[in-house]
């Protein structure tokens, strides 16, 4: 018994309330993936400058002729390769939306083919990629006279496309993977810090202050909730998304994977929320703290937007934000249909690092809690 | 020559939040299976004191000893020894009248076979056996207040501590919780110690009296023994506008008395002869014209007792402390 078992009770009270409130505390954590998913799964926004690899093993004029036109468009951003495997390389990185290779022998002949790899973890670049290499290999394939004189003219072009992750392309899966998260992280901040506010409030902390336990078992037992909270609200989204029509490319395994990743993010968050809502005395101002927290990180951890389409100025924030790591995670779960276990290992020693930090900034500004009803 | 023991032992406490002093070196001892009440203005110390009691605050110095153990030293045994009934009702709106009494029976680790017989107990203690399965949020005032005081029973403590345990609750609760801490304090002989702002309700409950001031414990005693040290004079009231007051008060001091400002009214104690002087005042102010709307005279109640020794009104209406302090620094 001792400090687990006091933590236990305190958390079935936290249960209990919970039940008591279902009616209330499961309408909330449905409504919102549900408006989030029917609004944002419906309509994607187009992005500019998208980077593009290209591979020309061709060199000739048509070639040349082929990439121009394509960088003609403000769409793209063509960044030249030499090799396929540097190519693909920067592609399974991210750096890169897509690859164009264009095979030697290209401008010789009547008909030929270009082959084009497109990212399906980034649904709207890859689209626009796909939709620029079409709309310039018609025009070449329409070929003027001029061209032709020149010798750099050609016939048909065909687009061999294909998708690095073997999943189908889905914007709704990529919706999916940021609102997953970004509800976890949400469910988290919001549940373990009103919770304790409101003991606080209500005088229900000064109340379990009083009685013999250590009082970091009430830090615990909200933390235990927070990621009670974030598990349902993230199992909840994923029913939504799925039952819309999302997939997990990664199976029964990449279900297991996924659990894992929310229960991390759920364990930081409330420390997180804990460590806010400690000095925080009145409810309204916990609702501010947390909303200028929860909202920009999830926005800057890419559940809404890929974060390749973010001003650099912001990328520094991105690369420390924990929800980064855990958005890509649960994306390539779901669209990419396989997370490397180095992946895995990575992102789960980055939630847990975050997750520590966090427990012990809860437990110094929740220590002296007494002096603060 | 009895040789009671001590229930809470307060030696040389002090507490400073910065700058500010908030308990100036209280010594008090309650003593084993007394009903003690600690009175006091707003702001005069007594809730920090509270809670340094309950070992949620740390003192500055000094320190708190419950049934011989240090709180500060030793804060899970000695809260093992306190129950404790807080402002706040926290009985828990959410909850049963079975799952509050529950949570806290197990945070007090009470072995879980005793529990079942200890949370039978706790409800009948509180007349709420047929309430057993109701959420504590649909009860009344004086229906969680009971509650509440049975749930910091439950551990079998040997003090019992309450802060303001009737604020809020009509006649009849009052009633109802002080007959229930009568009966608590005779039949399981608990300490209880208790913060009000009724001073009737002391009057009439408690066996000893402090009164905090500034920090400071400026009075001790009984009931009785606290009456007395006002002289046992009758006490002149006369109440009236607020801004009527000041003049008033002038008129009892020509008159050689020591009025007390308070929120609506004037105090003073009538002195040796105050049938005569109360006969002076209402012939000044009659001829001053002032509008009053009662003057009265009265036995001294612990209301006067108080009034004298801080120079305000313990309940906490709007202004009077403001107006209190005016007067009590006219007085000296």
């Amino acid at each position: 018994m001792g400090f687990i078992g006091d933590t236990y009770t305190l958390f079935l009270r936290e249960m209990l309330i919970f039940k008591k409130n279902i009616r209330v505390n499961l309408p909330r954590s449905l409504i919102f993936p549900l408006i989030f998913i029917v609004l944002l799964g419906s309509f994607g926004n187009t992005p500019k400058n998208v980077p593009v690899a290209v591979v020309n093993y061709d060199n000739g004029q048509a070639a040349l002729n082929f990439i121009n036109l394509m960088q003609g468009s403000s769409a793209v951003k063509v960044v030249s390769q030499t090799t396929q495997q540097g190519a693909m390389a920067l592609l399974s990185r991210g750096t890169v939306a897509g690859v164009l290779v264009i095979p030697s022998g290209f401008s010789g002949g009547q008909e030929g083919n270009v082959y084009l790899y497109l990212d399906n973890s980034q649904p709207q670049s890859a689209e626009v990629v796909g939709a620029t290499v079409d709309a310039t290999a018609a025009k070449v394939g329409a070929g003027t006279v001029a061209d032709n004189v020149n010798g750099g003219g050609r016939g048909l072009v065909s687009v061999i496309s294909s998708y690095v992750f073997g999943a189908k392309s889905n914007y709704l899966s990529f919706v999916v993977g940021g609102l997953i998260i970004m509800v976890a992280s949400f469910g988290a901040i919001f549940s373990a810090g009103f919770t304790l506010l409101s003991d606080r409030e209500l005088g229900n902390l000064k109340a379990f202050l009083i009685t013999p336990i250590n009082k970091f078992s009430i830090l615990l037992s909200k933390i235990a909730y927070g990621t009670f909270q974030s598990l349902l609200s993230a199992y909840i989204g994923l029913v939504i998304g799925l039952l819309y029509g999302a997939t997990i490319g990664a199976g029964i395994l990449g279900l297991l994977e996924l659990i894992w990743i929310v229960f991390l993010v759920g364990l930081g968050f409330s420390a997180l929320a804990i460590a806010l809502a400690a000095r925080v005395k009145q409810i309204q101002t916990y609702a501010l703290v947390g909303q200028t927290v929860a909202m920009p990180l999830a926005f800057l951890g890419g559940a809404f937007v890929p974060v390749n389409l973010l001003p650099n100025f912001l990328l520094p924030v991105v690369a420390v934000n924990p929800l980064t790591y855990a958005v890509n995670a649960v994306r390539d779960i779901m669209i990419k249909g396989v997370l490397p276990i180095n992946t895995l290992v990575s992102t789960s020693a980055i939630l847990a690092v975050f997750t520590g930090v966090m427990m012990v900034l809860a437990y110094l500004l929740f220590r002296n809690t007494g002096e603060h009803l | 020559m009895s040789m009671a023991l001590n229930a809470i032992q307060i030696q040389g406490l002090v507490k400073r939040f910065g700058d500010f002093t908030a308990v100036d070196g209280i010594d008090l001892d309650i003593k084993e299976g007394e009903i003690f009440g600690l009175l006091g203005p707003n702001g005069a110390g007594k809730s920090t004191t509270v809670n340094m009691i309950l070992g949620l605050i740390s003192p500055t110095s000094g320190r708190v000893l419950v049934n011989g153990i240090d709180m500060s030293k030793n804060p899970q045994k000695a809260r093992n020894e306190i129950g404790i009934v807080t402002q706040e009702t926290v009985v828990e709106a959410e909850l049963t009248a079975e799952q509050n009494l529950r949570i806290f029976g197990r945070l007090y680790h009470i072995p879980p076979e005793e529990l079942e017989r200890d949370i039978d107990f706790a409800l009948e203690l509180s007349d709420l056996t047929g309430f057993r399965h109701a959420y504590a949020g649909t009860f009344s005032g004086g229906m969680k207040r009971r509650l509440e005081v049975s749930k910091s029973l439950m551990h079998a403590p040997k003090i019992l501590l309450l802060d303001e345990p009737t604020t809020g609750l009509d006649v009849q609760n009052r009633t109802q919780i002080w007959n229930l801490l009568r009966e608590i304090n005779r039949t399981q002989n608990i300490t209880i110690v208790m913060t009000t702002q009724y001073l009737e309700e002391a009057d009439q409950l408690c066996n000893r009296i402090g009164i905090v001031d500034h920090g400071k414990l400026i009075a001790l005693g009984t009931p009785s023994e606290l009456r007395q040290r006002i002289g046992m004079s009758n006490v002149i009231e006369i109440s009236a506008d607020r801004e009527a007051l000041p003049k008033l008060a002038a008129i009892c001091r020509k008159i050689g008395l020591e009025p007390k400002l308070l929120s609506n009214k004037v105090v003073a104690p009538g002195g040796a002869r105050a049938t005569e002087n109360i006969e002076k005042v209402i012939k000044a102010i009659s001829e001053s014209k002032i509008k009053i709307q009662n003057i009265s005279m009265h036995e001294p109640t612990i209301d006067d007792v108080f009034i004298k020794l801080t120079g305000s009104e313990a309940r906490d209406t709007t202004g009077s402390f403001k107006s209190g302090r005016v007067g009590m620094m006219r007085g000296r």
